[in-house]
């Protein structure tokens, strides 16, 4: 069945960019409804296979997700755990050695740090850096142009790089 | 690449080995999505509004080739009316 078929696709983009307080089974079940409502819109083209389109449109589903939350609570140090605050300090201070930390406690810094990123900004920089996608590969599942996929990366990098800094400021 | 950046990428790395968890859609995913695809859903504002003007233009269209229909045996006569009576009657029906 397609949504059996489906499900293991759909679920780690959901998980990989779900919005702070939406429930990924929602998401994903709001991904496979706009899946089957659109399905004749799908056009089999050389090179583009079905799960292509299918990301696709679970990406800009995450992403609208993501713009239509008012609000996300603010970080500060003091909410940070101690395996957290060691991983902020390791990229911020030099000299500092890597925090002997579990690949958990990695992926909830970063996380945390993307969460408070605006979405565009976090989407990508979790497309290039957790999913390991090309400029181009990014280019094909937004809709964006490369230019502005490189743009915006570079954007979205300083503006992590000052979050964090505010957060190590806010002690 | 400055220090922050490369930091950043080798806690990005050790992120990317955390195991992806259960992947399996949970007992009755797919019967709730097909439940909740079958329910029709209601229509927006858009949908009555294209709705709507979509009647008007069919009337509107219905109405000009009735009078079409209607003038068109009196095309090449003389016109019967004064062009005072038939500007009042245009500017009457036009106001409608």
């Amino acid at each position: 069945m397609l949504v059996e078929q489906l499900y293991p696709l759909v679920i780690r983009i959901v998980r990989c960019h779900l919005p702070v307080r939406a429930a990924a089974e929602d998401l994903a079940q709001e991904i496979f409804l706009k899946l089957f409502s659109r399905l004749d819109q799908y056009q089999a083209r050389a090179g583009i296979p079905f799960e292509h389109w299918v990301s696709r449109l679970a990406i800009r589903t995450c992403l609208d997700a993501l713009r239509a939350e008012r609000r996300r609570p603010e970080v500060r140090w003091s909410d940070l755990s101690d395996e957290q605050s060691a991983w902020l300090e390791f990229m911020l201070l030099d000299g500092t050695a890597a925090p002997a930390a579990s690949p958990t406690s990695a992926r909830e810094v970063v996380d945390l740090l993307l969460s408070q990123l605006p979405p565009a900004d976090g989407l990508i920089i979790r497309l290039l850096d957790l999913e390991e996608k090309s400029v181009n590969e990014i280019s094909q599942l937004t809709g964006w142009g490369q230019p502005l996929v490189k743009v915006r990366a570079f954007r979205a990098r300083q503006k992590l790089r000052k979050l964090a800094k505010t957060l190590k400021g806010s002690v | 690449m400055n220090n922050f950046d490369s930091k950043w990428q080798a806690c990005a790395a050790l992120a990317r080995q955390k195991p992806p968890g259960d992947m399996h859609a949970p007992a009755g995913f797919a019967g709730r999505v097909l439940a909740r695809a079958s329910i029709p859903e209601a229509p927006g504002l858009a949908e009555v509004w294209q709705a709507l003007v979509t009647r008007l233009l069919a009337g509107s269209v219905a109405m000009l080739l009735l009078c079409t229909a209607l003038e068109w045996p009196h095309l090449w006569e003389r016109p019967t009316l004064q062009t005072g009576v038939e500007n009042t009657v245009a500017q009457l029906l036009w106001s409608l």
